[in-house]
């Protein structure tokens, strides 16, 4: 089990260190030269070539590709990402800022559809065939096909302009996180609670369900005493999978609700061809990405006793 | 039949059972009559397809999810409707009275719980004991069915044990809420051959301990030889032959039956032939998805006449002396009758 | 599945969940004869007026016509779509089946490359590429080509390998069929198959793709009328006028939804369903007709 584990977070490790390579690869052949850039941004479109070299030269850009990938790899490593090319600032500050915001939408998110998906595939695997559950899966089907920030718009519309409980745009204040917390959960609940309801449905056709009747249970009582616990392997994987997901939910949320996170911090260094802070955000979401992965796995593992007792013999 | 005869334990009436999906509706069940007594074993033999299965479960609610099922006529158990109950009802009702061992216990078993568990907290709830209490029957019911190291088996998951490990875990199982009738839904199919006879053995053994009756479904002659008090012969859904063992595999008259028990080499032979068919009939089984007047054998059937695809047959009762042999086939009760009286003539 | 022999019976196909996908599609290629008004005229005597006679569903802050904008964002939607993921295909398919194909070390490091983007999500892959060639309407083209084409090729490689198995291609090949004939008449069929069906049902997703992307001002560029670009525009006027929004935003739900339906059908045709009440409630009646003329017949008898 514990040698499974270990496995699984080399694995992991590896999976970043080559995602990152790779990414930086790519932005290192980017057109638009960082250094001409920098030069750009601080003396203007006359800028000398000799003030381009001595920048590159500073920077390390003539040292060969792997060599500063290395540089850059320790540097992020010890926490320096370098200065953003926008604002000046280091780019840790930025993320210390910005990290709870993210952090926060992307925990409020998630807990909501958990708890949110459960309860509507339960609903529905009761109601079966009934109108309920036709409903169920048309609303379903519906969130998973409205985009996020149509939703934002919708909201908005309702509680902000016509019945006006809620701030349009995020501030201090807990309401203003309602919104953005509904926006970003909306999707990721439509698509697992249709993965619950198709789970359990499966499951109640199997013959250990049929075994549950024959104790006694009815249907209620087999759902959630022999589905309920079957499921819980395919929808934590889709759980992971969606919660990564969230941050292009954030990315377009933070920007409706003007709020600073880091999804609106990487949009903002793709405008503005920020290569630098581009580079440090795609590492801190490789990193997220391959982390949640690897929790759920852990997890699943640690659930399923077919693999569990496997791995002990 | 005699009259005084007291109430059976359970019984099917006029029973129709139709099966919808999206593609098929299937007349799985056509006007079924049997009952099971206390201590007794029934045996349900027939094809697979030929609704054995869904005669016996379908009263019950048991049939899996994804088939809507319209059931008609009467089911009782101890006197008890089944067909009306609420839903609740009907499921205490299978918790407290039956027992129901399924064919494959690799699958009929949550993967997720271990063994020992289910059986205490089914205990918990059936028996109203405590924990420790249930804790104990589970150990107990384990040994009872042949489990060796019960204590140790008591933690596994399913998939540590073997198929009649589970299959005697399956047993236990059943037997916890002290039922009174046994389902068997083929219990021995999906095992090895050397487990099955153990298999058999068990069931036969608890049911002389216990006097509960049992229901044994089944497409093997051989079990049915071993094991059965009585016999119905299930052909597309109706009853072919219906009556003792001994009237039914020593004495068979209808023309399907005759043809099954003529595929058995030996009795003796433990290994049954599954979904082909018997080798001693030809063709295959009907298309039961639309229905049509007449006997349902009738394509196969070596003695068939022209009236026979015009009625149903009757389920007529032979003169034997125990009046309990029932046979769906017109043409072969009379010659039957004819022959009876043609050897008590001779006599 | 999509086959030849289910090409012949029109009759089975899933009318229901085709039509709109199929009404989406005409929309958008006839959308130059069907739309009232050039898309990108701007009309200043006529700025953010109501519906009438003349702008069915009003005009937007530029006096453009409403519903010719929404009409040509059909069709700007799915000519981007189309050829992202012709494209996506093309090179998966390429890339998974040479993978499968060839294996040995270039399978494994093809196959560690689509892992690593494959682990990420397709947008965050798109965002990315759009970062580091700049944005606008080709580069969003290419990156989410480069962001879907992964998906693609993980499959064609699966079904490669597991063809390759197959006793008739060791036949085939002892038979001394070249490698290019055998990858073209005996595997590259079944991996299209397979992709095809998948990549109808990914249409879904690439439509919300190309919309976000546009929403956040990397995407389709203004004028040319796309809806995700067509709301963020509207945003300034949710107050007043709230229809700039909800009509591409309904436009754009109905058309992913009609998509995703499509899609659920092909996935989740395995599971058993029970019927739906209605549904049972004529079977049974049936039946009951079937009955009656059963006992009728043999009663006549």
């Amino acid at each position: 089990m514990l040698t499974l584990i270990a496995r699984r977070t080399l694995l992991a490790l590896a999976m970043i260190l080559a995602a990152s390579a790779l990414t930086f690869a790519l932005i290192a052949a980017a057109p638009g030269n960082v250094a001409a850039l920098i030069a750009e941004r601080t003396a203007g479109p006359s800028a000398s070539a000799e003030l381009v070299q001595s920048i590159a030269d500073d920077l390390g850009l003539n040292d060969p590709l792997p060599v500063r990938y290395g540089r850059w790899l320790s540097d992020s490593v010890a926490g320096d990402f370098g200065g953003s090319l926008r604002t000046g600032k280091p780019i840790l500050e930025e993320f210390a800022e910005r990290a709870p915001v993210t952090g926060l939408l992307l925990v409020c998110g998630g807990a909501i559809a958990l708890i949110m998906s459960l309860t509507i595939g339960m609903l529905g695997a009761i109601s079966n065939g009934g109108k309920i559950d036709s409903l169920l899966r048309a609303l379903s089907l519906a969130g998973a096909s409205t985009p996020n920030f149509f939703v934002a718009a919708l909201l908005v519309m309702l509680f902000s302009v016509t019945l006006g409980w809620l701030p349009a745009f995020a501030g201090s204040s807990a309401a203003s996180w309602i919104m953005p917390c509904l926006t970003i959960a909306l999707f990721p609940c439509s698509v697992l609670s249709r993965v619950v309801r198709v789970n359990l449905q499966e499951i109640m056709s199997r013959p250990f369900a049929t075994t549950g009747f024959a104790m006694g249970y009815t249907r209620l009582g087999v759902l959630t005493r022999e589905a309920l616990p079957n499921i819980a392997v395919p929808y934590l994987t889709t759980f992971g999978a969606q919660f990564t997901l969230m941050i292009i939910g954030s990315i377009v949320v933070e920007t409706v609700f003007a709020m600073k996170g880091i999804g609106a911090f990487f949009i903002e260094a793709i405008r503005f061809r920020d290569f630098i802070s581009m580079q440090a955000t795609l590492l801190s979401f490789i990193m997220f990405f391959v982390f949640v992965n690897l929790f759920v796995d852990i997890i699943c593992l640690l659930i399923d006793p077919r693999i569990r007792r496997q791995s002990n013999a | 039949m005699n009259k005084l005869k007291k109430e059976p334990l359970f019984k099917v009436k006029d029973l129709v059972i139709d099966l919808y999906t999206e593609q098929v509706s299937v007349r799985a069940v056509d006007s079924v009559n049997l009952e099971v007594n206390a201590g007794e074993i029934l045996a349900v033999v027939g094809e697979s397809g030929s609704g054995k299965t869904v005669m016996t479960l379908g009263p019950l609610g048991l049939l899996p999810e994804g088939v809507s099922v319209d059931i008609r006529g009467q089911s009782q158990c101890s006197g008890q409707d089944l067909l009306n109950k609420p839903a609740r009802e009907l499921a205490k009702l299978r918790g407290e009275n039956f027992g129901i061992i399924f064919q494959d216990p690799i699958s009929a078993l949550n993967p997720m719980k271990k063994v020992g568990p289910q059986l205490a907290s089914q205990a918990v709830r059936l028996r109203g004991v405590s924990k420790q209490q249930g804790k104990e029957i589970a150990i107990e019911l384990l040994q009872r069915t042949g489990i060796p190291d019960p204590e140790d088996r008591y933690n596994r998951y399913p998939h540590e044990m073997s198929g009649g490990m589970l299959q005697r875990v399956m047993i236990a199982l059943a037997l916890v809420g002290n039922p009174k009738i046994l389902i068997a839904d083929e219990p021995i199919t999906a095992l090895d051959a050397t487990v099955q006879a153990q298999i058999l053995e068990l069931l036969k053994d608890i049911q002389c301990r216990e006097n509960i009756a049992i229901i044994l479904i089944t497409h093997d002659i051989s079990v049915v030889a071993q094991m059965a008090d009585q016999v119905a012969v299930l052909y597309a859904g109706r009853i072919a032959e219906y009556g003792t063992m001994e009237d039914v595999l020593t004495r068979p008259v209808h023309p399907y039956t005759k043809g099954l028990l003529s595929s058995v080499p030996d009795l003796r032979s433990k290994r049954g032939e599954n979904a082909s068919g018997p080798a001693g009939i030809t063709g295959s089984p009907p298309d039961q998805s639309s229905l049509l007047p007449g006997c349902r054998f009738v394509e196969r059937c070596p003695v068939a006449q022209t009236f026979c695809s015009k009625f149903r047959p009757p389920l007529e009762v032979l003169p034997h002396l125990s009046q309990r042999h029932f046979v769906a086939c017109p043409v072969a009760v009379e010659s039957t009758i004819e022959q009876m009286e043609g050897e008590a003539y001779e006599q | 599945m999509l086959n030849k022999h289910s090409l012949s019976t029109l009759a089975t196909w899933p009318w229901a969940v085709l039509t709109p996908v199929l009404l989406f599609v005409a929309i958008a290629i006839f959308a130059l004869w069907i739309s009232p008004y050039d898309p990108t005229t701007q009309n200043y005597s006529a700025v953010l007026q109501g519906s009438s006679w003349e702008h069915w569903l009003g005009t937007d802050y530029l006096g453009r016509d409403l519903l010719s904008r929404i009409i040509t964002g059909a069709q700007v939607s799915l000519v981007a779509m189309s050829i992202v993921l012709i494209a996506a295909l093309i090179i998966g398919v390429t890339i998974g089946s040479f993978a499968g194909y060839v294996g040995g070390k270039t399978e494994l490091v093809l196959i560690s490359a689509i892992d690593i983007i494959l682990s990420l999500p397709s947008l965050v892959v798109a965002l990315a590429f759009i970062g580091i060639i700049g944005p606008g309407y080709w580069s969003m083209i290419a990156a989410l080509t480069m962001a879907w084409w992964a998906n693609y090729a993980r499959m064609s490689r699966a079904v490669v390998t597991s063809e390759l198995h197959q006793p008739y291609i060791e036949a085939a090949r002892v038979m001394g069929a070249s490698h290019l004939h055998i990858f073209v008449r005996h595997i590259l069929p079944h991996v299209l198959a397979l992709v095809v069906v998948y990549a109808s049902a990914d249409a879904g997703a690439l439509v919300l793709a190309i919309a976000t992307l546009s929403f956040l001002g990397l995407g389709v560029e203004p004028p040319t009328p796309e809806w995700g670009q067509m709301l963020v525009d509207g945003m300034n006027y949710l107050e007043q006028y709230p229809r700039l929004v909800v009509l591409p935003g309904l436009a754009l739900t109905l058309v992913v939804s009609s998509f995703n339906l499509l899609g659920e059908h092909f996935a989740l045709k395995k599971v058993p369903r029970g019927l739906t009440q209605r549904h049972l409630k004529i079977l049974k009646r049936l039946r009951a007709q079937e009955e009656a003329r059963i006992s009728e017949l043999e009663a006549s008898a």
